[in-house]
């Protein structure tokens, strides 16, 4: 231990070194009562170097490495170390915003850097980048992004791993490599200037490198920065409802948006999502649940630089036209609920409490990829199983966002519960098990396979696992990175 | 020419493939895409243009034999041209058709040739005709018809039958049919009867060069003596032979096909249709009427080069693109045909999809000549059309055959007929 | 080699008789010319690529799957084209079974609401385009031109095009897709394995589809694609285009809502600012420097000739003498095209506007001759179906890109003069098209709509000629030693001479390690070694899968 400690302290001295770090409640959320190994050491690398080395340290001493850039609360587990004598990576220092090219459109972040750190620096350029729906403050982007977490803004998700561009990554076997076109990454003023800069995402060469470190949870590797893909600022934005009754009604409507690419924010909430989304507490969320319209579709529209109020006009003009085609209507205000205040919390992380934990201060979420068009069966069956388990539908928020310019769709069911209550966290287990696996023997795709659902997902899906292996044995071959994660 | 004057050619073909498809702006449909009947169907790169150029390269280059395969990927050119057509879309300077012909001649001088075509062209030799039908028989169908006989006989204008149509029991009366509207509109028509001879265009087009030189040679010696100066005839080959292949060799007569010649009436004022023809037709642009039906122009030129590198010709070529086939004559005569209503299919014009008789094809590889028939009959009755309505008897021959042997309920006619019921 | 006679039944026994052959003919229709087009190594006069040992047609993945185990088996080497353009589809090895995808060509999906179609190696752009119009969908067609299997393009080579700007490139559009891998086992990606359904390509986890493909793809050296899913995107235009026309000046006449322009600038700098605001702003359903590839100084006379379909290609100098052509030659010196459509008259007003805007903004100008209806329906149906691009090799037969300056607009622009000014001087020589320097084509876009584009300085030369085809290739020799001296790197003229040589055959080992270990990252390649042995470890592709062993 006191060796290994001053190995590490070596490489990133004294204060970079934590030992035996409090696996804290913010990493106990998920809904596994699993166990945590708690790490011995918590280390802070200061720069890629540093991550290298820690990295190559890993290799020689077998010590699996668990990579964390965001903040708590962690939901979903994968920074959960789960294999003895882990030592803990915490990017969360290394926060620098490199560089912002207006003209280009490019934010170079380091993985510390936050949606609530960067988003104000990006409106001083003119730019913004496309956020998920409320990302935690203290959220990494570079996390964010390489988890694939689907973005409020499907238009601008040219492949599903947009804004995310060229990288830095430390493999697990202590290599350094530049994705995409990172090895442009514009050290001198005068690269930026030619446009020498990281603007490519895929490659180089004839592999996607930055594909095996996505959704792979710092199993493969560790990114020290990242290019981001920006979309133009405005001030000139109008945010929109569109209710229905029923889901069903809501899909082609929906449809014919992503189809044109209208609207720039576009995704669908239930009454119980749009509470969770608008209540500042378990109160207003109560009422606002039994007000708000069973669904509802929230469309935005951005202007730009160029001709914005009359961008705002004619797309207004054409999502009113469409809604009537499909007997629907856009509307500004909702049940005492006007867009521009949705519209103002949609621009920001989340405020605290987490908007999942809000109402009981615990959250499930389940969440896979699937099209649009098959949502509503997805749906029926969540609120089969949460009957089946005495879980009150109600309470089940329920979030639908369109990804890859509408050819998938992100399906999320949020379920609430309090942590406190041992019977319910129990009966909430079953209920996140047995709904899992019926959504997933109907089709849904869990493609960002957390906890239980990676066996699940792999034991379906041989050939998948056969070549993660080989490429994990290639890049992490000691299999130090965050083990005990997906199938590794 | 010989085939080593279409190496440059073979260099310069790019392998695009775009002799493959119709041309890309006319493509409606996945179905209805394809364009060469003989790569669709055997699928090797090498029964496409771009296949023959590099097997035409690869004999010329002594670096493959003659084999029963490399007669396969030449004889079964349908010689149909749509690959030209493809071609030129975007090429100036390539003349896969010609060149294939070439390949075509090259191999029957090689005595490359199939028994099929030998039988067929001693059928010619001796009968004057390729349909293995006696010579003596050949004005049968005209028994009883009040039509002068040439060149005993005088008249204006000759109309020439074909063998097909002068042999085949079923097309007959297309002939009859021209001869009898002719006639009725005042026309001064005569035919040769049994002194009528193949055109030559169908063995042109096997490769058998000397045989069409001859019978061309024969054709414009009896016309000459006949006094002929203008051909009419209903048949597709024989209006390319004669439009085409025998003004080269000397022939100055005006040839018209019969829709030129019924739509020439009818913008007259002197044909008009008073019976009334309910019925949904669709129209197949027969190859050698429609996109070899271009005017011959004549051409003795060089290559150079302009801009240092740009192939032109000097005086300039000129293009046999389809731009100017005839393609409107039969769709006008039809449209002017009450009740007729008219639906076009996918592949039409110059870009218009062979119905499978042609080159030889029809004779030799009679299975795959009925698949090309029946690609066009599926196409014809996807229109919802109720018959297939064309202007030669060798497609109209084939597609009858498909039809009979599929039970495609499709009927098929002349365009003559239609005038005819329209009468 | 012929296959031994043993060998040779086995293939026979998986594909059928029909669909096999050995015959030298058939062989040599399967063989490429090096002195021919954008083979990006040559061109070589009188040089061609092996001949293959045998071409198969298989009809379906099972039997690719039995060839590749047999490959196995025996070890030999194989290589799978669709189409057939790319000197990249052909073998560098002696003794290569080719496998030719034709028969594999159905449109196994058309997804009208996710917008997505599921494809075989032989679909090609243009027959995916006009069953997607049906249902209200477009796809996207790589700047070869829609002749080019969509598969291939998608999932093998770089798949860039005019639409990226708004349709995205293949790159962006490649969902799922189905890899007979090169021991023959086969891999599908992303959500079809559980789902059914192609919509997703990535994951489950980290995506393997990375394996498959990255910035480009193994160019057939890795194993056969035998399915794809690809992202379409709206088509608000008739069901099928209503072409008029007398060929090859075919036109269409489109709705209201779709515009096609040429738009001029009078600097590099303002033509690379439009290109930004156009992105920016987010108009543009595609764009692209198309007609520059004919050269500044003929562009205009060769659009004249090309839709006029009595005129010929002889016509040039007498065109080129009208004083008008010599006048919007002039004008459009710095252009590119550019079409807008709108999704609603509301949608294209904006637009418009907001494209008059720009052009305000940088003082740039729509060539007015180019909206004449006869030439302004030519140009839309051109760009919308791409199917003229054979265009690229309308003067004589042969072309090759050069420099293929790629990335951010301001790359490209900020060097695109210098690199047309060079080309001139070398079109004097003769042994090239004299076509006034500039002959810099391609699109106003790239991964993720806009914001890169790519800059490929068109060549052209007669590869029947051999003066001409030798003084070519020492021009391209020229274009890399300045590429390097300028640090734009090695041109395009040169990209594939890593997998390739002069004989047609792969690069000697010495001379592709001595290329890699000159990259910007080695390691690159060093991955992609251990990738090839991993998946392909009998090593039965070619070296256009680029590989570096460890020191």
């Amino acid at each position: 231990m006191q060796e290994k400690k001053a190995q590490l302290i070596a490489i990133v001295g004294a204060a970079g070194v934590v030992d035996d770090p409090q696996v804290d409640e913010s990493f106990l959320l998920d809904h596994e009562a699993r166990l945590s190994m708690e790490p011995h050491f918590l280390v802070r690398p200061g720069n890629v170097e540093e991550v290298q080395e820690i990295v190559q340290w890993a290799n020689q001493t077998l010590t699996p490495l668990v990579p964390v850039s965001s903040g708590g609360p962690h939901l979903r587990g994968d920074s959960l170390p789960t294999a003895p004598e882990s030592v803990l990576v915490d990017l969360s220092g290394m926060k620098q915003i490199l560089k912002i090219d207006r003209r280009n459109r490019l934010a170079l972040i380091q993985p510390g850097v936050t949606y609530s750190q960067l988003q104000p620096e990006l409106q001083k350029e003119g730019l913004r980048v496309v956020t998920p729906l409320l990302p935690r403050a203290n959220k990494s982007v570079i996390a964010s992004l390489l988890e694939r977490e689907p973005v409020m803004s499907p238009k601008y998700q040219w492949n599903l791993l947009e804004p995310l561009r060229s990288l830095e990554i430390v493999w697990g076997n202590g290599d350094k490599l530049y994705s995409g076109s990172g090895v442009f990454r514009g050290e001198k003023e005068e690269d930026w200037q030619k446009g020498m800069v990281p603007l490519l995402g895929s490659g180089p060469g004839q592999l996607d490198f930055y594909k095996f470190v996505s959704a792979a949870r710092g199993s493969m590797g560790i990114v020290t920065w990242a290019s981001v893909k920006c979309e133009v600022y405005s001030e000139s934005r109008k945010l929109f409802f569109v209710p229905a009754e029923k889901l069903d009604d809501l899909i082609d409507f929906t449809y014919q948006l992503l189809k044109f690419r209208f609207g720039d924010e576009l995704f669908i909430l239930n009454n119980t999502g749009l509470a969770y989304v608008l209540g500042g507490t378990a109160e207003e969320i109560e009422s606002l649940k039994n007000v708000l319209p069973a669904w509802t579709v929230i469309v935005g529209i951005t202007g730009g630089q160029i001709l914005a109020r009359e961008k705002i006009s004619a797309q207004e003009n054409d999502i009113q036209d469409t809604a009537r085609q499909f007997e629907l209507k856009l509307m500004s205000e909702i049940r005492d609920c006007h867009s521009a205040e949705l519209l103002e919390i949609l621009l920001k992380p989340s405020r605290e409490p987490y908007w999942k934990l809000r109402y009981k201060g615990g959250a499930q979420e389940i969440f896979f990829l699937t099209t649009l068009d098959r949502t509503p069966g997805y749906v029926d069956t969540m609120f089969t199983a949460a009957s089946r388990h005495q879980y009150p539908a109600e309470d089940i928020g329920i979030y639908l966002q369109p990804v890859h310019q509408g050819t998938g769709c992100h399906c999320e069911f949020i379920l609430p519960f309090r942590r406190a209550n041992g019977h319910e966290s129990g009966r909430l287990q079953d209920l996140f098990s047995n709904a899992a696996l019926s959504l997933f023997r109907q089709g849904a795709y869990f493609s960002r396979p957390y906890g239980t659902w990676a066996d699940m997902v792999y034991n379906a899906d041989a050939g998948t696992l056969m070549a993660m292996q080989k490429v994990k044995d290639i890049f992490d071959p000691n299999h130090v990175m965050n083990p005990g994660k997906l199938c590794f | 020419m010989a085939l080593k004057d279409f190496a440059a050619e073979m260099d310069r073909c790019s392998v695009c493939s775009y002799c493959k498809w119709i041309p890309f702006d006319q493509m409606k449909s996945w179905r209805f895409a394809k364009n060469c009947p003989s790569v669709a169907y055997y699928n090797f790169n090498s029964y496409s243009a771009r296949g023959r150029y590099a097997v035409a390269r690869s004999l010329l280059n002594e670096q493959s034999e003659y084999s029963d395969t490399v007669r396969n990927i030449v004889h079964t050119c349908m010689t149909c041209g749509a690959c030209d057509v493809s071609c030129k879309v975007c090429r100036y300077n390539l003349e896969p058709l010609e060149m294939v012909r070439e390949l075509k001649f090259s191999l029957v001088e090689a005595e490359q040739v199939l028994d099929q075509h030998e039988a067929l062209i001693a059928s010619l030799n001796q009968e004057h005709n390729i349909l293995h039908k006696p010579k003596s028989e050949r004005g049968a169908w005209a028994d009883g018809l009040d039509v002068a006989r040439l060149p005993s006989e005088k008249a204006e204008i000759l109309f020439h039958a074909g063998c097909r149509l002068s042999y085949d029991e079923d097309l007959q009366k297309t002939a009859v049919s021209a001869v009898q509207l002719l006639k009725s509109m005042g026309v001064d028509v005569g035919i040769l009867g049994e002194k009528e001879m193949c055109c030559g265009g169908r063995v042109y087009s096997m490769g058998y060069r000397d045989e069409f030189n001859h019978f061309a040679d024969l054709n414009m010696k009896v016309w000459a003596n006949a006094g002929v100066k203008t051909v009419v005839t209903a048949c597709a080959d024989c209006y390319h032979a004669f439009k085409r292949l025998y003004p080269p060799l000397g022939s100055q007569v005006e040839v018209l096909h019969m829709v030129e010649f019924i739509e020439r009436l009818i913008q007259q004022g002197k044909l008009r249709f008073r019976s009334e023809v309910p019925m949904t037709v669709t129209y197949h642009d027969p190859c050698h009427l429609g996109r070899q039906g271009e005017p011959y122009v004549p051409w003795n030129g060089v290559e150079k080069k302009i801009k240092g590198q740009i192939i032109v010709y000097e005086p300039n070529k000129p293009r046999y693109n389809g731009a100017w086939g005839v393609y409107d004559p039969p769709r006008n005569i039809l449209r002017s045909i009450p009740g007729v209503k008219l639906v076009e299919m996918e592949r039409i014009r110059e870009y218009s999809w062979c119905c499978g008789a042609g080159g030889g094809v029809r004779e030799a590889y009679p299975e795959f000549s009925a698949w090309t028939a029946a690609e066009r009959i599926a196409e014809a009755k996807a229109t919802g059309a109720e018959a297939l309505v064309s202007a030669c008897p060798w497609c109209e021959r084939n597609f009858m055959d498909s039809i009979s042997a599929t039970g495609a309920g499709l009927q098929v006619y002349d365009v003559l007929a239609l005038v005819e019921k329209a009468l | 080699m012929t296959l031994p006679k043993h060998v040779y039944q086995a293939f026979e026994d998986v594909v059928g008789a029909v669909n096999i052959s050995d015959d030298p003919a058939v062989l040599d229709s399967y063989r490429y010319s090096l002195a021919h087009t954008a083979i990006h190594l040559g061109p070589f006069y009188n040089t061609y690529t092996p001949r293959g040992a045998a071409v198969l047609l298989p009809g379906s993945a099972k039997e690719v799957q039995a060839i590749v185990k047999l490959c196995n088996k025996y070890r030999i080497k194989f290589k799978a084209s669709s189409t057939f353009w790319s000197a990249q589809g052909y073998p560098s090895e002696e003794d290569t079974i080719q496998l030719d995808m034709r028969r594999m060509d159905r449109i196994l999906e058309l997804d009208e609401k996710n917008m997505f179609a599921v494809v075989e190696p032989g679909v090609i752009g243009a027959t995916l385009q006009a069953e997607a119009m049906k249902v209200g969908l477009n796809t996207h067609i790589p700047g070869s031109g829609c002749s080019c299997s969509v598969l291939a393009s998608a999932t093998s080579y770089f798949g860039s095009g005019p639409s990226n700007l708004y349709g995205g490139c293949y790159y962006d559009n490649l969902l799922g897709l189905e890899w007979v891998m090169p021991t023959g086992e086969i891999l599908r990606t992303g959500s079809v394995n559980s789902t059914g359904s192609w919509f997703c390509g990535e994951g489950p986890g980290p995506s393997m589809k990375g394996v498959a493909r990255g910035f480009l793809g193994a160019k057939g050296s890795m194993g056969v694609f035998t399915k794809c899913a690809i992202k379409l995107f709206a088509w608000p235009g008739p069901k099928t285009l209503p072409v008029e026309g007398v060929i090859p000046a075919y036109k269409v006449s489109l709705p209201e809502t779709f515009r096609a322009y040429t738009l001029a600038f009078p600097s590099w700098k303002a033509w690379a600012d439009a290109a930004h605001l156009i992105w920016d702003t987010g108009i543009g359903y595609l764009a692209h420097r198309q007609f520059n590839m004919f050269g500044r100084d003929l562009k205009f006379a060769m659009v004249k000739i090309l839709t006029d379909p009595t005129k010929t290609l002889g016509d040039l100098e007498e065109v080129l003498a009208d004083p008008e052509v010599q006048r919007i030659t002039k004008q459009s010196e710095r252009d590119f095209q550019i079409i807008l459509v709108g999704m609603t008259a509301r949608d294209i007003a904006w637009q418009d506007a907001a494209l008059d805007e720009i052009l305000n903004r940088t003082d740039g100008w729509k060539v007015e001759a180019m909206n004449v209806p006869e030439i302004h329906d030519w140009v839309l149906l051109y760009l919308i179906r791409l199917g003229h691009k054979n265009l690229n090799l309308v003067f004589s037969g042969g072309y090759d890109g050069a420099f293929g300056l790629l990335g951010a607009m301001d790359y490209g622009a900020a060097h695109a003069e210098e690199a047309a000014q060079f080309k001139k001087t070398w079109e004097k020589r003769g042994a090239i098209v004299d076509a006034g320097g500039d002959c810099m084509m391609g699109p106003i876009g790239g991964q993720g709509g806009g914001g890169t584009g790519l800059w490929e300085n068109f060549t052209c030369f007669d590869p029947h000629d051999r003066e001409s085809v030798e003084g070519t290739l020492e021009f391209f020799d020229a274009c890399t030693k300045l590429g390097l001296e300028k640090g734009w790197g090695v041109g395009m003229e040169k990209w594939n001479s890593v997998a390739r040589g002069s004989d047609g055959r792969t690069t000697p080992k010495a001379e592709r390690d001595r290329m890699h270990l000159s990259a910007p990252q080695p390691s690159v390649f060093r991955y992609q070694h251990k990738i090839r042995e991993a998946f392909n470890p009998n090593d039965l592709g070619d070296a256009y899968y680029e590989t570096l062993e460890d020191e």
